[in-house]
């Protein structure tokens, strides 16, 4: 490990010595994903996605709120879910996390919110993520609400969500509807 | 494939790097000759001196004096790229809209050196994708899986994109990095890196001054050393002439800087409330914006909106309402909690009668019966006697139970009727012991009716309200209370016949055996008083005639030793009625006995 490491880095020396300006250093790196950020966003502004929303937490850039509504002709539709995400240092290297901050009842979230979903998870040596670094915040969010209407049940997170979603979708729907609520009364609830 | 355009594009580009002199590949790939130049410069100028050598005299002049002034003009660039890091070109303002195709999928920014993957044609930022490969290490060198369309592909060393790409993304105009500090230039991105390391004025440099060795910014060059102390005019602080200007700028809180939309000229320190609070002219939202009015108007004609907003008008009114249903909100969810707390123990209280309401039940329904004392209320009166308590007993009724297991909330209806059927012979039995409960039922009863304004749970059915539902939980509680009180009463009742029954027949033979004694005594009276008339009449003889003495005297003693005999048995008699008053206890007891003795 540390003979790789150690190779790794004469190459990347290396390379700073071929192309010195262009390479983003340590500190600069954190200024990246704010300006990748920023990019984003003023992508999302520009052009929105219908049933797709996502800004800024707050001062900070890289803690996102985003609202998904559910899609039509599945039990989720017309129904509005709220997520968090945030971003690490070395995104897009990393995927975001996103997080359900609704209660939804969906074969691959848990109680918890988390989410099952390939390119949430990095990919590369034996783990089987999917992430993409070209991947952004609009195609993740656009993936979690396919997700909605499309759930993987053979690695479910909520096994008898899965199993019901297969046997009986009308009793599907009212456990969906028992379990929602409305962003607002979220908020309400985390301000109590 | 599209192998053979790239790759000899590749060594097209490269060839050019070897051969034309540094302005020109600057101009393309500024960033990467920055760095390579002096290897480049060697190799160039080794070139010029060959050519050098085969011309004439006054050209190798001419070639000496470029030389020296190439040297020159690298060794300041060295020393300012010292001074002057390297700019990341990703955190550039860039002033030309760039077309998304430009746009590297992973940076999101203009490509910066390019690439192209053989394997699928995707490009990107040579850095951009060695990034995303850092973590599959491979020894035959940088490969992955394409992030775009995840093909398994590699970075060949001629891994390029053709020079039109290249140019077309370093032409773009970007702001100087130094803009903040008050560079107002726009220059091509390839070309900033030189812009900063020679042109730009807000960049720093070495001092001019021999023996100085700080830092100048180059505007300022020219005016000799600026590294010696000064003080503001303004905060008389003191510090270096050369970093007066930015002092005056951004720092000194004492210098008046002009408000752009006001044109009023503000100190620096009030510059926040100024722009915050103060300035006229900047444009603030309408006092009703939460309820509604989306105007904006200037701080100085925000009170003629204000007039004629109606949103702006009601505003202190509803804000008031607002914070009312905010209060009432608050003291509501207060209360459903504590009625939650309530309603909780209720249900514990209920469900912990309920267990413990098992046991009574069983014995009160084993004993369905249980023989009760009705009700006569003329006789509430009457002082206890023994016929009256024969009465009592003859005419016992017999009160039944409501089987416990009709229904887990007996109705109050039925309670009613239990209570008022088994309330007057509490009244009515007169050997009842013990303080008379009768206090207690009968306001029970009456409150119960009186202060219940609703109707009695007459079903387990829904409730209402959850105050409805302890309403009648209350009662049913109340209920079970007046049952069990009911029953209490009437064990006493049939504790104290029991120990009626006990005694009557004790009493009877006592005053069986004090009317025997009292037949003796009698008896023994007349006997006598016949003896001690005759006595007398023998004693009147005998001392008249002095004859039968003897026989008088004998039947005296045996006269007195009958009454001795009587008495005992009469203080025996005592002594067993005694004993039955000790073990009864009451007061008609002793007030029979002493009946007795004083028949005694």
């Amino acid at each position: 490990m540390a003979n790789r490491l150690g190779a790794m880095s004469s190459a990347s020396a290396a390379n700073q010595g071929a192309k010195s300006a262009g390479n983003p250093s340590r500190p600069a790196a954190n200024g990246n994903v704010i300006k990748r950020l920023q990019s984003e966003l003023m992508a999302l502004m520009t052009s929105p996605t219908p049933g797709l929303s996502a800004f800024p937490a707050g001062s900070d850039m890289t803690k996102w709120n985003a609202t998904v509504t559910g899609p039509s002709d599945t039990p989720y539709a017309d129904l509005t879910f709220k997520l968090t995400l945030s971003y690490p240092a070395n995104y897009p290297y990393a995927p975001p996390e996103v997080l359900f901050k609704t209660p939804i009842y969906h074969p691959n979230v848990d109680m918890a919110g988390r989410i099952c979903l390939d390119i949430l998870k990095k990919g590369g040596d034996g783990s089987e993520g999917a992430w993409s670094a070209v991947l952004n915040t609009g195609s993740v969010l656009l993936s979690i609400q396919s997700l909605l209407g499309e759930p993987n049940n053979a690695s479910p997170l909520n096994g008898e969500a899965a199993l019901l979603w297969d046997r009986d979708q009308t009793e599907y729907k009212k456990k969906v509807l028992a379990r929602h609520q409305e962003p607002e009364d979220v908020e309400a609830a985390d301000v109590a | 494939m599209s192998g053979s355009p790239p790759w000899s594009s590749s060594r097209w580009h490269s060839s050019q790097a070897g051969f034309v002199p540094h302005h020109a590949t600057s101009n393309s790939t500024g960033r990467l000759e920055v760095a390579s130049s002096p290897p480049d410069v060697q190799r160039s100028l080794s070139a010029a001196n060959i050519a050098g050598h085969s011309s004439l005299r006054g050209m190798r002049r001419l070639e000496a004096r470029r030389q020296m002034e190439e040297a020159n003009f690298l060794s300041s660039k060295a020393r300012s790229q010292n001074l002057n890091p390297p700019i990341d070109l990703r955190m550039l303002d860039y002033v030309t809209a760039y077309d998304d195709n430009l746009m590297c999928p992973i940076c999101r920014c203009p490509f910066l050196d390019p690439v192209v993957l053989a394997e699928c044609d995707h490009c990107f930022c040579r850095d951009c994708i060695r990034q995303t490969w850092a973590s599959t290490y491979s020894p035959l060198g940088p490969r992955g899986d394409c992030p775009s369309c995840r093909t398994p592909a590699k970075l060949g060393p001629r891994s390029a994109t053709s020079k039109i790409l290249v140019n077309i993304t370093d032409d773009l105009l970007v702001r100087c990095p130094k803009s903040e500090d008050g560079c107002k230039a726009q220059v091509k991105r390839g070309e900033v890196q030189d812009h900063v390391n020679i042109y730009c004025g807000y960049a720093y440099m070495e001092c001019t001054a021999d023996d100085c060795e700080l830092h100048v910014l180059r505007k300022d060059a020219a005016e000799g050393c600026l590294h010696f102390g000064v003080s503001c005019l303004d905060c008389r602080q003191s510090m270096q002439k050369a970093s007066l200007e930015t002092h005056w700028r951004v720092q000194c809180p004492d210098r008046k800087v002009s408000c752009e939309l006001c044109k009023e000229a503000v100190f620096n320190r009030e510059w926040d409330t100024h722009s915050r609070e103060t300035c006229p002219a900047i444009s603030i939202p309408c006092p009703g914006k939460v309820f509604g009015c989306n105007s904006r108007s200037k701080r100085s004609q925000a009170d003629v909106h204000a007039k004629s907003c109606t949103f702006a008008k009601l505003t202190p009114m509803l804000t008031a309402m607002q914070q009312r249903m905010d209060e009432q909100e608050a003291a509501q969810k207060v209360m459903v909690r504590k009625l939650e707390v309530l309603e909780g123990g209720f249900q514990a209280v209920q469900t912990i009668l309920s267990t413990k309401q098992e046991d009574p039940d069983q014995v009160g329904a084993d004993e369905s019966r249980i023989p009760l004392l009705t009700g006569r209320p003329h006789q509430r009166g009457d002082s206890g006697g023994m016929l009256d308590a024969m009465v009592v007993e003859t005419d016992v009724g017999a009160f039944v139970f409501p089987p416990p297991s009709s229904s887990s909330r007996p109705s109050s209806e039925l309670v009613h009727v239990r209570a008022g059927a088994s309330l007057p012979p509490l009244y009515s039995a007169p050997m009842a012991p013990g303080p008379r409960p009768a206090d207690l039922p009968e306001p029970f009863t009456m409150d119960f009716d009186m202060a219940s304004p609703f109707p009695p749970p007459a079903a387990n059915g829904p409730y209402i309200s959850p105050l409805h539902h302890l309403l009648s939980m209350h009662e049913s509680l109340r209920d079970e209370m007046s049952r069990m009180s009911a029953a209490l009463q009437e064990l006493d009742g049939r504790q104290s016949m029991q120990a009626l029954n006990e005694n009557l027949r004790t009493r009877e033979e006592i005053s069986y055996m004090a009317a025997q004694v009292a037949g003796l005594s009698r008896q023994v009276h007349w006997l006598t008083s016949a003896q001690l008339q005759r006595q007398q009449h023998g004693g009147a003889g005998r001392q008249a005639a002095g004859a039968a003495g003897p026989s008088g005297s004998d039947i005296a003693g045996a006269g007195a030793g009958v009454e001795a005999a009587v008495s005992t048995a009469a203080s025996a008699l005592r002594g067993a009625a005694r004993i039955v008053n000790a073990g009864q206890g009451m007061t008609m007891r002793r007030g029979l006995s002493e009946e007795g003795r004083t028949k005694l």
